[in-house]
């Protein structure tokens, strides 16, 4: 009987601190949280989901028949370009990153050539231009002896979302094509799938 | 006596100190955009970056107010930011429920009300068509519908399951970016939010949506749709002419964020008094006395209306002039949101008038068993009144950056570079106040995205407590 009455003693004491905390609480700000702050709750297309991608879309690439046949006819390597690759999934995906990592997967193979894209083409005619006014005669490059490529490689990011509840599924599908630039061909086409199950917690502390 | 003196201390007490509920601190944000000092108001915003409960507010309101500003990708990253903090807030804390049936129910961390959660996307959308970046926008509509079948979901009774501009701004955009079945679906998902809309929120089906519908469904190939719409909507063959785009021209959107959403303000429903005095013996020790009163307080929330002087803007183009539509009418939206939410609000004010009843009770018996002196008792029973009262605050957050209303305007022009004029007009089409957006470019086959907010000055001196 005592005992229980202390116990009912104490719980008050605590929930009066309770509400003096509070009181208190509304003049002085409390915790700082860190902006750039990484969740990895969410399960959204990062970094690994990219890299991972690229890796096995490029082993794939370079395992199909399309390299060999152009390497026997053509007694070369192939010549690639990255064209553009569409973003349709619900997240910002930075694309241009993703880009990166097939161009570097590709390049770092060693089997194919790689043409600058038509922005950094640009950019180097017009450092040609330059060269052509101010460069020494021998050290000047010309015109008109750029390499074209022989395929393009183009593609797009997709998602399926299914979601119930505190549950979610997410699907990502890759596409990539390699197109031949001198007849249109379509000579490779890659997929790859991640799914991801994201169960997000009802409770915090 | 004594007792009276009590309480006047407590009363006293209760009001000087306690805290400004959230929406009494935005006057001064009001004041400095509606004088379009925007730098001022983000000045005025940063204070409440560090708070912990009301984070997700902070960010959306600098979203809003760099917007505002005509910084899109700024305002974007603050917004972005928002959708991950109340991605983080979609779990229940255990600790600030539990504080919110003692304290208040501002103790627990804001994660925005279902309509803001969906209009996060809207305007984010609409910065990035403004910047240009189609794609993006288009995530955004995606995102935006992950968000609408969740709360379709969640709350199958809700009466916002479904955002009609959201829906209509979708269209839009699949529609630009030549997908068109996509666009079909989200038109018709707009004209059943519209019909909702109308019973609901008294806001009728823009005439630019039933064009949109007929044409798009001409196009698909739907001829019995397409007929349908027609006789429903009774759009003449002519009218979809002068609606349709021309092969080679251009199209200007603007969107005009109208006035400011309505602000919650406190009122205290009910303040016991003192109770009839009840003798209370405490285990026949000689000493009775009459209890001393319980000082309890029901501090309840509702919507007041920021007065709206604008009613529409005219858009005037190389000669062509066009009146906005109303496309959403977001202060109704959050009063309904409020009024559906209340049976709740409520409840849970009454568990807590309950249990601050039971804790000054339990302090008084306290006092009197302990034996103590009498100054320490009454100091006990005294905190404890002062902080039931002091603590009882209604939860005040809302978005209050939002606007009172959505309106647009679409204007067919051919391509090329314009100066946008645009006219707000009030009671009686009185111009209040006129803008010039010089050098606006209209591309072939594309739409160009110009939007303008438009806050007015507070009427009332703010920051005065009910």
């Amino acid at each position: 009987m005592m005992l229980g009455a202390s116990c009912k003693s104490k719980l008050t004491v605590w929930i009066v601190m309770a509400m003096l905390l509070a009181t208190v609480g509304c003049s002085t700000k409390v915790t700082r949280m860190d902006a750039g702050e990484v969740q990895d709750l969410s399960g959204a297309w990062n970094d690994t989901d990219s890299q991972q991608v690229s890796e096995e879309m490029v082993r794939d690439v370079l395992e199909r028949p399309w390299f060999n046949d152009f390497t026997r006819a053509q007694n070369r390597q192939p010549a690639v370009i990255v064209g553009e690759v569409v973003n349709l999934s619900h997240e910002h995906i930075n694309v241009n990153t993703f880009v990166a990592d097939v161009e570097r997967a590709l390049i770092n193979s060693g089997k194919v050539q790689f043409v600058a894209s038509s922005t950094e083409r640009r950019e180097i005619r017009e450092e040609r231009k330059d060269q052509d006014l101010h460069a020494s005669e021998d050290t000047r490059k010309p015109m008109g002896q750029e390499k074209g490529a022989d395929f393009m490689l183009k593609g797009s990011i997709n998602t399926i979302i299914d979601a119930s509840g505190k549950t979610q599924l997410r699907f990502y599908q890759v596409d990539l094509t390699l197109i031949s630039l001198a007849d249109n061909r379509k000579v490779w086409l890659g997929q790859k799938k991640i799914k991801k199950l994201v169960e997000r917690s009802n409770l915090r502390f | 006596m004594r007792y009276g003196c009590l309480a006047a201390c407590a009363l006293l007490l209760g009001a000087l100190s306690g805290c400004a509920t959230y929406s009494n601190s935005f006057g001064a944000v009001q004041r400095s955009l509606a004088a379009q000092n925007y730098d001022d108001a983000l000045q005025e915003l940063e204070k409440q970056a560090d708070t912990k409960t009301d984070r997700v507010l902070y960010l959306l309101n600098k979203g809003t107010v760099l917007r505002m500003k005509r910084d899109f990708s700024g305002s974007n990253a603050a917004l972005e930011a928002a959708k991950a903090e109340m991605a983080r807030l979609y779990a229940v804390s255990i600790s600030e429920n539990t504080l919110s049936y003692i304290v208040n129910d501002a103790t627990v961390s804001y994660a925005g009300d279902d309509y803001e959660r969906v209009l996060v996307h809207l305007y984010m959308a609409l910065n990035y068509l403004e910047l240009g970046q189609l794609a993006e926008a288009r995530v955004e509509a995606l995102q935006a519908d992950i968000s609408l079948r969740e709360l379709a979901e969640s709350i199958p009774g809700s009466k916002f399951t479904e955002d009609a501009l959201t829906r209509y701004l979708s269209g839009m955009i699949y529609e630009e970016l030549g997908e068109w079945s996509d666009a079909m679906i989200a038109y018709r998902k707009a004209y059943q939010a519209y019909r909702k809309y109308q019973a609901n929120y008294a806001t009728e089906i823009p005439d630019m949506l039933k064009l949109d519908l007929v044409r798009l469904a001409t196009r698909q190939g739907l001829k019995k749709e397409a007929e349908g719409y027609r006789r429903e909507f009774g759009v003449m063959s002519a009218q979809e002419e002068e609606g349709a785009l021309p092969e080679q021209g251009g199209e200007l959107v603007f969107v005009l964020s109208n006035g400011l959403a309505p602000i919650k303000r406190e009122h205290i429903v009910a303040a016991s008094g003192p109770q009839p005095a009840v003798v209370m013996g405490a285990s026949g020790d000689g000493r009775r006395r009459a209890a001393a009163p319980v000082f309890v307080n029901i501090a309840l929330p509702y919507y007041e209306s920021r007065p709206a002087e604008v009613l529409k803007a005219r858009v005037s183009i190389s000669g062509k002039r066009t009146d906005t539509q109303l496309m959403e009418n977001i202060d109704a939206i959050a009063r309904a949101s409020l009024d559906a939410r209340m049976p709740a609000i409520t409840a849970r004010s009454i568990a807590r008038a309950v249990s601050k009843v039971a804790i000054q009770q339990s302090v008084d018996r306290i006092g009197r068993n302990n034996d103590n002196d009498l100054a320490v008792e009454l100091l006990g029973s005294l905190f404890v009144r002062v902080a039931a009262i002091a603590t009882e605050r209604a939860d005040t957050r809302s978005w209050l950056t939002l606007p009172a209303n959505v309106q647009m305007a679409r204007v067919a022009v051919p391509p090329g570079r314009y100066t946008v004029t645009v006219e707000l007009l009030g009671d009686g089409e009185r111009v209040i106040a006129a803008r010039e957006y010089a050098d606006v470019v209209i591309s072939e086959q594309r739409k160009t995205y110009l939007t303008q907010h438009w806050v007015p000055r507070p009427v009332k001196p703010e920051g005065v407590r009910k």
